[in-house]
């Protein structure tokens, strides 16, 4: 893998939380890639670690020891502002819920990003990711105003707004109803295949992860495994293997 | 369900802290004020008691005139001593004097201040009835001795043997120092300075020969005090028009009028206090809405498992007593400290009050902890009520905290309100009774409450404009959070609102006063130069040194203006007392009706509107009786626009009478061709001499004249100061609750790229927007509420409305500045928001 293929990556990641008797190792020692314009998937138990790593790649939380590099820069050197920089321009976000600010309507949202950088953006990008999620009349609606796929939608559209070099999602789906969690899934997957951009998502569900390009599946905070290319079936089998 | 409510109650220990501060804030300034009455009712008490402790019986005049602002009394002849001291049961008996009389340092400047606590002359006695205790040297014996209270004598470096200058009735004299006292067990009471004589030396320069105050008396023993007072009163001679009183009346009539004089400012202190406490109201009620919104999905889950609606008010109302109960009793203690601030905001603006020590009453504890908690549970009942109701499905879905209530009947309210008071105003414009313009401007205040928060969104959507245009999509999300919630944002907006409201008209109605004041000088003063005393009604610049100035070579006129308490018709005013040789032409009283000059002896003036309301027209008389006992018919000899006072006689009616006169300020015109610095010289030759008064040039004495207005508007800035403090406070507590049940939102503003310091840009504007809110809307009721005032409260002297706009403007810039202020904390909270919490999804 050439190094510049490399949207993300973690370098012997460890994350402990608590100390002494408390002490909770959520990370341990976790090395793992996102190759660009790649659609990649986190799987693991509850518990296991997979949003702890999303945050710390994500430039969200800080690593107890190890390296991220979100493309070639590395995010121990920076400071809060240059992170808070560097997400806003360099990293999207879909959260499970409350992804949206409520005193703005779904355009603002999309755009929020961009304004909060003070930038215009690729006004022709816009109109094609909103064109994508299919919400052209709902725009002016507040988030109250929307069901809770479309909003998921936005958020999906707001992570995109910037073409960042990377996008992270943490579940989603796991508010949804199937048939919106599908759509959502599917758009994503358009977005990687269409719009070539790359999105590393976290998930439980074996059905979400087989969208997936790549599935990178953690246990107790440690690797367990990686899969390309993946089914369902053959998702649910390696996680009954994995069991065992 | 009780011990629930209150382990919930003590779980929570940030709101338990907001909200109480809220309690705090509104109880202490009554506490405070309650403390400092009783500290100063006790002081005055103690005092006089000490004072009187060895007086058995008081002999005084029977002759007075009650101004309202303390009793003015005759004065009693000396010769009455020798009966008194003739009475069976009388050990000893002695004259007292308490006149005005002013120490001149040894700089040549007059010892004590102006505006402070008065100066005295008195008589120092050696007999057991006497009030002072020599410390040191001896008593004073002839025309040429004198003793000092010892705080007087310290403060300007005088010892025995030095020579000591006089100011009094009769000019300024020099007397040599021969002793030193104190009064009772005090160096100086209330801070007063007393200069001391032997009677005869006191009577003839300090009031008139062969008289004195009063006689103090002890008695031997064989009688009690009602018997003594009975025996010397049968002794007295009907003609000498005395009375007598026993030690303990006459302890209780002082301490009563002191009192009744101090009951204004406490009245007026309490008043204000009432205002910071209805002020924190907003805020403990806003705080409860706040929290009882919060935890919508607690109370709901309460309900769900089977608590009742019953239940869940009531837990809330446990949290209000108990929060209540600690807020007011911690108040309390803060009120301890704010009587002290009293005392120095009082002293800073010059109106200085004896307090020692600090008395703290077992009822002012009560009340202040009763009235704190019943308001806070009071404010917490709707909030409690709205609780109750939710619905136990709330616990299962996700509810919106924006819920946008049906404003129509607040608006039909509000609207009911508004009209109300604006009728009353317009009829108190009208010339309808001041009470209904009060009705009227709470009236109005209510209607614009009530209608706060339909108008709350659209002004703060307007207001938070420009800030989203500057600001980009942080101003537009400032603007939309003070918009979101229209309630909260009018009832955070509302502490700012009474009390920019408060500032403004107080303002505005003292540039009208200050306005007036100038017109009226302007008008009636034609001199060039201004001598004047601020003596508060307690002597002033002897009418002798009028006639000096007024003989001066550089000046061509001096005529001097004074006030004395009489009794006129069944007013008690004080009348103006000018001399209608010298005023022509100097001091213009704007006459309507007749000639001022033409004022004789058994004539009287009348200001237009006061002879129209009393009915007395030109050639009616009218009895005046003056302090001697005197009474008078006088010929209504014309009538003027205004001045000082609604009536004016001349000072000839003084002549030869036992009436001390004194001017409070003359007015001077100098010759064509003398210098300024020459008039000056000439007539601060004279004045430099006597240690008293201050010389204006005619601009100066104008500026300084409306300038004293600022004075009283110090006052009322100062105990509005509180009531600014709890709307800030107000700001600050609603703000860091919002910024905690957003913390959702601010969380993922910060994932998706918003910097700590543009979070903390959000935040401010929020706060600016509100508290501008609240001050733009205070700032019209403002000063519609000071036309109102103005105009209703024109005949008694206020012609035209003077819209301070200087000050408007500072108004808005503090209100804008109060914003910025009160969200540095919250700020600051909002940017320590973890992300990671606050984004996890529950
Ligand atoms: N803030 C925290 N403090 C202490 N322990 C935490 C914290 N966040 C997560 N953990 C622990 O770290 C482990 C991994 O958590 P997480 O990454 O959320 O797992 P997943 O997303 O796979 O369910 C869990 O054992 C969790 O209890
Ligand atoms: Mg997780």
């Amino acid at each position: 893998m050439n190094s510049t293929n490399i949207a993300a990556r973690a370098e012997s990641a460890s994350k402990i939380y608590g100390s002494g008797e408390n002490e909770v190792r959520a990370l341990d020692n976790v090395s793992v890639s996102f190759e660009r314009g790649k659609f990649s998937a986190i799987m693991g138990p509850s518990g296991s670690g997979k949003s702890t790593l999303m945050h710390c790649v994500a430039g969200l939380d800080a690593l107890t020891s190890g390296k991220v590099f979100i493309g070639e820069t590395d995010l121990s050197e920076l400071s809060d502002k240059e992170i808070t920089k560097l997400r806003r321009e360099k990293v999207g976000f879909v959260f499970q819920s409350f992804n949206l600010i409520p005193t703005l309507n779904a355009y603002e949202n999309i755009t929020l990003p961009l304004s909060l950088g003070k930038k215009l953006g690729d006004e022709a990008w816009i109109k094609q990711v909103i064109d994508t999620i299919s919400l052209n009349d709902r725009l002016n609606h507040r988030p109250s105003e929307l069901s809770g796929g479309q909003q998921q939608r936005v958020a999906v559209a707001r992570a995109l707004a910037t073409q960042p070099e990377i996008i992270f999602a943490d579940e989603p789906t796991g508010n949804l109803d199937s048939k919106s969690g599908s759509d959502i899934l599917k758009f994503m997957r358009r977005a990687v295949t269409d719009l070539k951009q790359t999105i590393v998502m976290v998930t439980h569900d074996a059905v979400s992860a087989s969208y997936a390009d790549h599935i990178v599946f953690l246990a107790d905070g440690k690797i367990a495994g990686e899969m390309t290319q993946p089914t369902p079936d053959k998702v649910l089998d390696y996680l009954k293997h994995l069991g065992e | 369900m009780f011990r629930l409510s209150l382990k919930m109650t003590l779980a929570r220990k940030g709101r338990l802290l907001l909200t109480s501060l809220a309690i705090i804030l509104g109880t202490s300034f009554l506490a405070g004020t309650s403390i400092f009455s009783a500290t100063i009712n006790s002081t005055f008490d103690r005092l006089f008691t000490d004072i009187f402790r060895d007086v058995d019986a008081y002999v005084r005049s029977t002759n007075s005139v009650d101004t309202g602002f303390g009793e003015v009394r005759a004065p009693s002849p000396v010769s009455a001593l020798e009966i008194i001291l003739k009475v069976d049961g009388v050990s000893a008996a002695v004259g007292d004097m308490q006149s005005y009389a002013r120490v001149i340092g040894k700089d040549g400047k007059p010892l004590g201040e102006d505006q402070g606590p008065p100066t005295f002359g008195g008589i120092a006695s050696s007999s057991a009835a006497g009030l002072w205790i020599v410390e040191s040297g001896r008593l004073p014996m002839g025309a040429k001795e004198m003793m000092l209270d010892r705080k007087t004598a310290e403060a300007g470096k005088f010892v025995i043997g030095d020579s000591v200058r006089v100011n009094a009735l009769s000019g300024t004299r020099e007397f040599s120092l021969v002793g030193i006292a104190n009064y009772g067990d005090v160096s100086s009471p209330g801070g007063a300075t007393f200069a001391l004589f032997d009677q005869p030396t006191a009577s003839e320069f300090l009031l008139k020969p062969g008289f004195v105050d009063a006689f103090l008396v002890q008695g031997d023993g064989t009688l009690s005090d009602e018997e003594l007072a009975k025996a010397i009163n049968s002794a007295l001679l009907p003609s000498d028009k005395l009375e007598t009183l026993t030690g303990a009346e006459i302890t209780e009539e002082t301490t009563s009028q002191i009192k009744k004089v101090l009951g204004f400012l406490t009245t007026f202190l309490t008043a204000f206090s009432f205002i910071a406490l209805g002020i924190g109201c907003f805020v403990i009620y806003n705080v409860f809405s706040i929290t009882a919104a919060q935890r919508q999905r607690e109370s709901a889950l309460l309900r769900a498992i089977g608590a009742s609606r019953r239940q869940v008010t009531n837990s809330l109302i446990v949290e209000a007593v108990v929060v209540g109960l600690l807020g007011s009793i911690l108040g309390f203690v803060v009120g301890i400290g704010l009587s002290q601030a009293l005392s120095a905001l009082l002293n800073a603006i010059g109106l200085e009050i004896p307090t020692s020590g600090l008395t703290i009453n077992m009822s002012a504890i009560v009340s202040t902890v009763l009235i704190g908690t019943i308001i806070t549970t009071l404010s917490a009942i709707l909030p409690a009520l709205r609780s109750g109701r939710v619905p136990p499905l709330a616990a299962m879905r996700e509810t919106a905290l924006d819920v946008v209530t049906r404003l129509t009947r607040r608006v039909i309210i509000g609207l009911i309100f508004l009209i109300l008071g604006v009728i009353a105003l317009v009829a108190s414009v009208n010339g309808a009774d001041v009470k209904i313009l009060g009705v009227g401007v709470l009236a109005v205040f209510a209607g614009v409450l009530v209608l706060g928060p339909a108008i709350s969104r659209p002004v703060a959507m307007l207001l938070g404009k420009p800030v989203s245009k500057i600001r980009g999509v942080t101003g537009t999300m400032s603007q939309q959070n003070a918009a979101r919630n229209p309630k909260r944002t009018a009832r955070t907006a509302a502490p700012v609102l009474i009390g920019v409201a408060l500032v403004t008209s107080f303002t505005a109605l003292a540039a009208s006063i200050k306005g007036e004041i100038r017109e009226s000088i302007g008008s009636s003063f034609r001199g060039d130069y201004a001598l004047s005393v601020n003596s508060r009604g307690f002597g002033g610049i002897p009418i002798s040194v009028t006639d000096k100035i007024d003989q001066l070579p550089e000046v061509a006129t001096a005529t001097g203006v004074g006030f004395i308490p009489a009794k006129v018709g069944d007013e008690s005013p004080f009348v103006l007392v000018f001399n209608p040789k010298t005023a022509e032409g100097l001091y213009d009283l704007e006459m309507i009706d007749g000639r001022q000059s033409d004022l004789g002896k058994d004539e009287i003036l009348l200001e237009q509107d006061k002879a129209i309301e009393k009915n007395l027209p030109i050639g009616s008389t009218v009895q005046v009786t003056l302090v001697d006992g005197r009474t008078l018919q006088l010929k209504v000899a014309g009538t003027y626009k205004d001045a000082y006072g609604n009536y004016a006689v001349s000072r000839e009616l003084f002549e030869g009478t036992a009436t001390p006169l004194f001017d409070s300020f003359i007015y001077i015109s100098t010759v064509a061709d003398v210098s300024d610095k020459n008039a000056r010289k000439a007539i601060s030759a004279i004045s430099a001499d006597l240690g008293v008064g201050t010389l204006e040039s005619r601009d100066e004495y104008i500026d300084s004249q409306a300038a004293q207005v600022n004075q009283f508007l110090a006052l009322i800035y100062g105990l509005l100061f509180l009531s600014v403090v709890i709307a800030i406070v107000g700001i600050i507590i609603t703000l860091l609750l919002s910024v905690f049940e957003r913390k959702h939102e601010i969380g993922l503003l910060r994932a998706v790229g918003m910097t700590r310091s543009q979070v903390r840009t959000m935040v401010r504007w929020e706060s600016v927007i509100t508290s501008l809110f609240g001050a733009v809307t205070g700032v019209v009721l403002g000063i519609v509420t000071g036309v109102v005032i103005v105009i209703s409260l024109n005949e008694s002297g206020i012609s035209g409305f003077t819209l301070p706009i200087t000050s408007t403007i500072f108004i808005l810039i503090g209100s804008f500045i109060i914003g910025v202020l009160a969200a540095v904390f919250p700020a600051w909270r909002a940017t320590r928001t973890n992300i990671i919490s606050s984004i996890a999804s529950n």
